[in-house]
């Protein structure tokens, strides 16, 4: 199965990831997830200015055969959502690590520090 | 309990396929992708490990004369050599199951039920036997099942030394009893997608031979969930969805496999006095997935029933489903709505499955 982890993000155990520049947290579903899921087909995000509380669900992917509901990683406000993939979901499943879903305003940086790093997330993948 | 495994398993795991337990067996759902599955179906040929499905033999001098009286749908009247879809019901109407009827002779006629109901098949069927003068056998763990469908399916076959005159004979829904590699089969051209294709049964070692020279022959081998994918995109109906142990054939769209003209089987006087209690119902959706126990309700957001399938279809790109709704509550024409994770989307009735598939 695909495992394909970066070094330089931060993971949920229900496999988001998270990639935080400033306030700014880019959050996707990795390379695992796409892979369990099988051909991605839909895709539901929130709407710009939504507010994502830590460990809620914000959205939902949906392969031909199943739906899985997205997790936020960290609390915070949606500033941005990635249309391409709303309109191409398979993309998701081609590249997962520059196909971010949505981009958020993160609210409590210290949050950040319940998420798992790069090692401790492999362990999560079997 | 432990789940039971097909003869074909040990191929299924070296070819890395997805397995998950369906009707007690553990069986591929997936082997590389569920779209390129399907659509090797709808356009080449794939093939499907359903050895899973029960196995009923019955022989003797009544033997047609018994199944006829077990099934709702005519078997005695169809020549021989045909195969009859039909539910199986009870005195009350309601379904057992559903299942083929293979006439191969009237006295050796050969019953493919589903796997999660075979005990219950069985026992339901062995206790009516009573006076009827044939014999039962369940020959469901000796007997596996090949399902090679798409529109390549003859070539394939014939490339691979199943008898090629039988082959381009065979019309739809027809069953001939043929030999390979000196082993008895069962071919039928039958399958569960709407494309042309055959279903072979066969001993465990003859399948793995077919098995292997069919992946030579590069068939994509399919997985349960293409299959879902398949038969919803041509409205099939499967056991435990549209149809049930609660429901009779009249609730789901399926009155055309109750001959009323028969004069006697199982559930008939039921099923005559019977007023349909709901109506199975097709619809797209461009906006979400229908998905099992999503409602559908009307202008007035009055739930009208749920869907009882629902995928997205590979073939259209866009949500499809099956519904059971209220025979009395639903409306034709009216507009009505399928409520998916507590938001109303626009759907569209159809009259017509929503692919045509190819089968002859």
């Amino acid at each position: 199965m695909a495992n394909n982890i970066p070094n330089n993000l931060k993971f949920t155990k229900e496999h988001e990831w998270i990639k935080v520049e400033g306030t700014t947290g880019i959050i996707g579903i990795t390379d695992f997830a796409q892979s369990a899921l099988g051909d991605i087909v839909f895709v539901e995000l929130p709407e710009i200015g939504k507010k994502l509380a830590l460990g809620k669900t914000f959205g939902v992917v949906e392969s031909i055969k199943s739906v899985s509901d997205l997790y936020a990683p960290v609390s915070g406000e949606v500033i941005e959502r990635n249309e391409n993939v709303i309109e191409k979901p398979d993309l998701i499943n081609k590249s997962p690590y520059d196909q971010w879903l949505i981009k958020i305003k993160i609210q409590n940086p210290s949050e950040i520090a319940t998420l798992l790093g790069p090692e401790e997330y492999s362990g999560v993948c079997h | 309990m432990s789940l039971k495994k097909t003869s074909l398993f040990e191929k299924h795991v070296s070819l890395k396929a997805k397995l998950a337990e369906f009707g007690g067996y553990e069986m591929p759902i997936q082997y590389t992708s569920v779209k390129e599955e399907v659509l090797a179906v709808r356009n080449m040929v794939g093939m499907f490990d359903v050895s899973h499905m029960g196995e009923f033999w019955v022989s003797g001098p009544e033997a047609l004369k018994f199944v006829d009286y077990l099934v709702t749908n005519d078997v005695a009247s169809a020549p021989i050599g045909k195969a009859i879809y039909s539910p199986l019901c009870r005195p009350d109407g309601t379904i057992v199951d559903d299942l083929i009827v293979y006439k191969l002779e009237n006295e050796r006629i050969l019953i493919c039920v589903n796997a999660s109901n075979i005990a219950k098949d069985w026992s339901w069927i062995s206790s009516h036997v009573g006076s009827f003068n044939c014999s039962l056998i369940n020959k469901s763990d000796e007997i596996s099942l090949l399902a090679v469908q798409g529109p390549l399916a003859e070539d394939v076959l014939c490339r691979i030394g199943l008898d090629s005159n039988l082959l381009k004979e065979l019309s739809y829904y027809e069953v001939r009893s043929s030999t390979y590699r000196n082993e008895k089969i069962v071919l039928a051209r039958t399958g569960y997608t709407g494309e042309d294709g055959f279903e072979v049964f066969a001993p465990h070692a003859t399948i793995a031979i077919l098995w292997d020279k069919l992946i030579d022959e590069k068939t994509t081998p399919c997985g349960l969930a293409a299959r879902d994918v398949l038969r919803t995109e041509v409205c099939y109906p499967l056991y435990g969805h549209e149809i049930h142990d609660h429901n009779t054939p009249l609730d789901a769209g399926l009155k055309w496999t109750v001959r009323f003209q028969k004069e006697k089987f199982i559930g008939k006087e039921a099923l005559l006095k019977h007023t349909p209690t709901t109506k199975l119902i097709k619809l797209t959706c461009k906006s979400g997935i229908p998905r099992q126990g999503h409602n559908i309700v009307n202008l007035q957001h009055e739930s009208l029933g749920s869907v009882t399938s629902g995928t997205h279809s590979v073939t259209l790109g866009m949500g499809i489903g099956l519904a059971l709704v209220d025979a009395k509550k639903y409306i034709a024409e009216r507009p009505c709505h399928i409520i998916i994770r507590d938001k109303e989307h626009d759907i569209a009735i159809q009259d017509k499955p929503f692919v045509k598939g190819g089968h002859k």
